[in-house]
């Protein structure tokens, strides 16, 4: 199952829509929109999750660095839509508090 | 598991062939948790939208990356380094052996991670072993772990109304 993701920018606002599947194989594939985000140190990032139909600890290490790093530059991280699979392992991992989901 | 009828895979052991033993792994757990029931039509999303599905993929989906990155080192496609899975499909239970003959480890000295810290690696043994009743671990050659889980009565970590919706 690939990946598929898509920013788009609003005023101070970039939203981060990932759908299929955030694994070992694809977040690598995340790396370089991340990195811009950081780099322009948007003000206000939301990953929209509801198109995410599987992750892995790779897909959530990604998602935790994103956060992470857009925090360190002065950012906020939202992330929302969760449900199923991943809203699952965001919750084993106490994650849904971190992101506030 | 001799008695159960048993489903027998051999796979490369890369990440690249990861997506084919998950979605038969995948099928399997819905022989469990959803006997006769019609596969969505939808053929590229994972139907994971029982828990009992969710919980066993995602714990398998851990231990399979785990193979390919740390027992093979991710050589397994330049060294022919195979997996095999042998998965017996149970009435309200599955269990699955996999065998590597990559490097072993000391699965005692996996510690659990410090969620708090917000770790962004070492959860993948940690996920295996939430989500299943059993996560045993033999080193070898071959390596080999068990993999158990019965079906709850009750489910309760994850959503069962929502579709699953293509990639």
């Amino acid at each position: 199952m690939p990946i598929q993701f898509q920013r788009t920018d609003q005023g101070d606002e970039s939203t981060l829509r990932i759908a299929g599947s955030l694994d070992v194989l694809t977040a690598p594939e995340l790396m370089p929109t991340i990195d811009q985000l950081v780099e322009e140190k948007r003000p206000r990032v939301t990953v929209d999750l509801s198109g995410l139909d599987i992750i892995d600890s790779s897909g959530v290490a990604v998602l935790v660095a994103l956060y992470k790093r857009v925090r360190a530059v002065g950012g906020h991280v939202t992330v929302a839509g969760a449900r199923d699979q991943p809203l699952a392992i965001f919750k084993l991992l106490r994650m849904d508090k971190v992101f506030s989901i | 598991m001799a008695a159960r009828p048993t489903i027998r895979l051999t796979i490369p052991g890369t990440l690249e062939y990861r997506a084919v033993a998950v979605r038969v792994v995948a099928e399997a757990c819905r022989m469990v948790s959803a006997p006769g029931v019609e596969r969505t039509a939808d053929g590229n999303a994972y139907d994971l939208r029982h828990p009992f599905d969710a919980e066993f993929v995602s714990a398998f989906a851990e231990i399979f990356n785990n193979i390919a990155i740390h027992a093979y080192q991710r050589r397994a496609a330049v060294d022919g380094g195979e997996v095999d899975i042998a998965i017996a499909v149970g009435a309200g239970e599955l269990d699955v052996e996999i065998r590597d003959h990559g490097k072993p480890f000391d699965i005692d000295a996996v510690s659990t991670p410090d969620l708090d810290s917000l770790p962004e690696g070492g959860m993948g043994i940690h996920i295996a072993r939430a989500l299943l009743d059993e996560v045993i671990y033999e080193p070898g050659p071959p390596n080999l772990w068990r993999l158990h889980k019965q079906l709850s009565p009750s489910p309760t970590t994850a959503a069962t109304t929502s579709a699953g919706t293509s990639a």
